[in-house]
């Protein structure tokens, strides 16, 4: 096989020479320098043995050349059909790579159906006794009847162990991210009687002249569920307008008061937290346990006292423990406030649509704004899509290539071969 | 009146078929050495260039190369496709073919050249029709082997130098 070399060496002056006679030669330049005859001899005989193209054959192939080689049968019909030579063949690598993206959007978006909704903050404790979560939606778009649902009943039993039904329905919405409060820690030895310490944080949207009417209406709910306002700010000015509440609300209403305050207006954020104070509960009636025991010992002891001295200090010690008693008690007192009132901030912002909402998908408006998100949430899935495309088209276009390097270098090989075993 | 685009494109295929279908015979059938395969070759070599005409960018070349191009192509396809299928059948030479009427001395000198030629290496009878046949120059012959203008011109000259050396 022919050895293929691209080296520019310089070509053999006298070799060179002859070529350029040849070069005359074939050209019939016969002026001087004189070609040698021996050669344009040969360059005649040479060309005369040229061979030469029978009449029938040249006349059939001069009708085809005239008539644009038609094709007949199937393959005419596939010529008109498909687009031909360079067409084709990008026309074949964008349908694969259309089919490609295709099954990877499909397997993104599939795939994508058990995953946890991003954004989602969630923060956890644990120290043994005691276990504290914050569950944070940042743009909850719950509307009244998913925020019920998240929210059932307080009275139901083990609520800080088990997820709330209905958290399902809250991460199918559109950007619902709303988490229900981890498990606390098993009490074990605490004997079953948890003690759970909640809050909310929760803010509704509504238009900027309906945030007084909101906030009269949130003073009425947390009063119908025995609740108090700790403290509140309203203020409206022309539009524009916000309210902050501090309520206490029984703890066993707290499910329900969520959902009653959410269908006041659109639900903008939701945030939930519970902590276990179990631990610091028990901790607390020990101390008042053994504070009352030690204060009935020392009454006995005073009743056997014998001498004033004895009764000065047993009089003593019985006064540090009723203090020690009197400390415990305000200290269980505070404890169980603290799990029998819930505390929720909320906040009304007029800054949004209607009392009915602002998406479209609950009857509102849907805004400029509606519109320019939703554009780019389309980009964003769109260029997500092309990234992870690309990734997996890079691999398989380089061994494409590399397919058909090794194609055409196999074929010129095969051809040189054929050539010198002709 | 300009022609339409199509019918241009169509009447500079036809100048170039006719310009060359006679030397690309020649070529093809220097290669392939047998009658009915080289109009084979030839008819397909012209309608490859036909369907491909879109594609041919003169920058890389003369129309003429870039049809040679396609004619050795295919002449060596069918050299594999002949010798995946049957040993290859060279065709005799037809002496009648040789011209009944010329004189004795060049009816003989013609016989040696030809005898010259079929005992040439397979790639130097392929270098002497396209340079004698196909009329390429040393840069076309060059770029079609896919080897250096030098590397083309050594080739070729040793070549001829053989062919001079059988004939003489």
């Amino acid at each position: 096989m022919t050895r293929r070399t691209h080296t520019d060496d310089p070509l053999d002056p006298m070799i060179a020479a002859e070529l350029a006679e040849l070069e005359r030669a074939l050209a019939g330049d016969m002026s001087l320098p004189a070609v040698d005859p021996v050669l344009a001899g040969l360059v005649r005989e040479v060309r005369a043995e040229a061979p030469r193209l029978d009449d029938t054959f040249r006349a059939s192939l001069d009708a085809r050349v005239e008539a644009g080689f038609p094709r007949g049968g199937a393959a005419s019909w596939l010529a008109r059909v498909l687009p031909s030579g360079a067409l084709f063949r990008p026309a074949i690598a964008v349908a694969a790579t259309a089919l490609l993206g295709l099954a990877v959007t499909t397997a993104v978006l599939t795939s994508g159906d058990d995953r946890p909704v991003s954004g989602l903050a969630v923060e956890s404790r644990e120290d043994g006794s005691a276990g504290s979560a914050t569950a944070v939606a940042p743009d909850t778009a719950l509307t009244a009847p998913q925020a019920a649902e998240a929210a059932p009943d307080a009275s139901a039993p083990s609520r800080g162990a088990a997820p709330v039904p209905g958290t399902d329905q809250l991460d199918a919405g559109p950007a619902a991210k709303a988490v229900v409060p981890p498990a606390a820690p098993d009490p074990g030895r605490l004997g079953g009687a948890r003690r759970v310490e909640r809050s909310a944080e929760m803010t509704l949207s509504t238009s900027p002249d309906e945030v007084q009417a909101v906030a009269d209406d949130v003073v009425r709910t947390v009063q119908g569920l025995g609740g108090v306002v700790a403290s509140s700010r309203v203020a409206t000015v022309d539009g524009g307008g916000e309210a902050y509440f501090d309520l206490r609300l029984p703890t066993a209403r707290l499910d329900r008061a969520i959902a009653q305050l959410s269908k006041l207006a659109h639900v903008s954020a939701l945030a939930q937290g519970s902590d276990d104070i179990t631990g610091a509960f028990v901790s607390a009636t020990d101390r008042l346990k053994d504070a009352r025991d030690e204060r009935a010992a020392l009454l006995k002891a005073l009743g056997r006292a014998t001498t004033d001295r004895q009764v000065a200090s047993l009089r003593a010690r019985i006064a540090d423990s009723r203090r020690r008693i009197a400390r415990a008690e305000a200290e269980l007192r505070q404890l169980r406030v603290r799990t029998d009132r819930a505390t929720v901030a909320l906040t009304i912002r007029g800054d949004g649509a209607s009392r009915g909402g602002s998406d479209e998908d609950e009857g509102g408006t849907w805004t400029p704004g509606d519109a320019l998100r939703d554009a780019l949430r389309v980009l964003e899935v769109a260029a997500g899509v092309a990234v992870i495309a690309v990734a997996a088209l890079v691999p398989l276009a380089f061994l494409a290539l590399l397919a058909l390097l090794a194609t055409r270098a196999a074929r010129r090989r095969g051809r040189e071969r054929a050539l010198d075993a002709a | 009146m300009a022609l339409p685009h199509t019918n241009t494109a169509q009447v500079a295929f036809d100048a170039l078929y006719r310009s060359t279908v006679s030397d690309v015979f020649a070529y093809v059938m220097s290669v392939v050495r047998d009658r009915g395969a080289a109009e084979d070759v030839t008819a397909a070599v012209f309608e490859r260039a036909y369907r491909k005409r879109s594609g041919y960018d003169a920058r890389r070349g003369s129309e003429r190369a870039w049809v040679f191009g396609i004619a050795r192509n295919a002449a060596l396809d069918e050299l594999r496709r002949r010798a995946r299928t049957a040993a290859l059948v060279v065709e005799p030479d037809d002496p009648s073919a040789a011209g009944a009427f010329e004189e004795a001395d060049t009816a003989d000198r013609r016989a040696t050249v030809r005898a010259a030629l079929a005992g040439l290496d397979p790639r130097d009878r392929e270098l002497i029709a396209l340079k004698f046949h196909a009329g390429l120059s040393n840069v076309e012959i060059a770029a079609l082997l896919g080897i250096s203008e030098a590397n083309a011109g050594t080739r070729i000259h040793r070549a001829i130098t053989k062919l001079r050396e059988t004939c003489s």
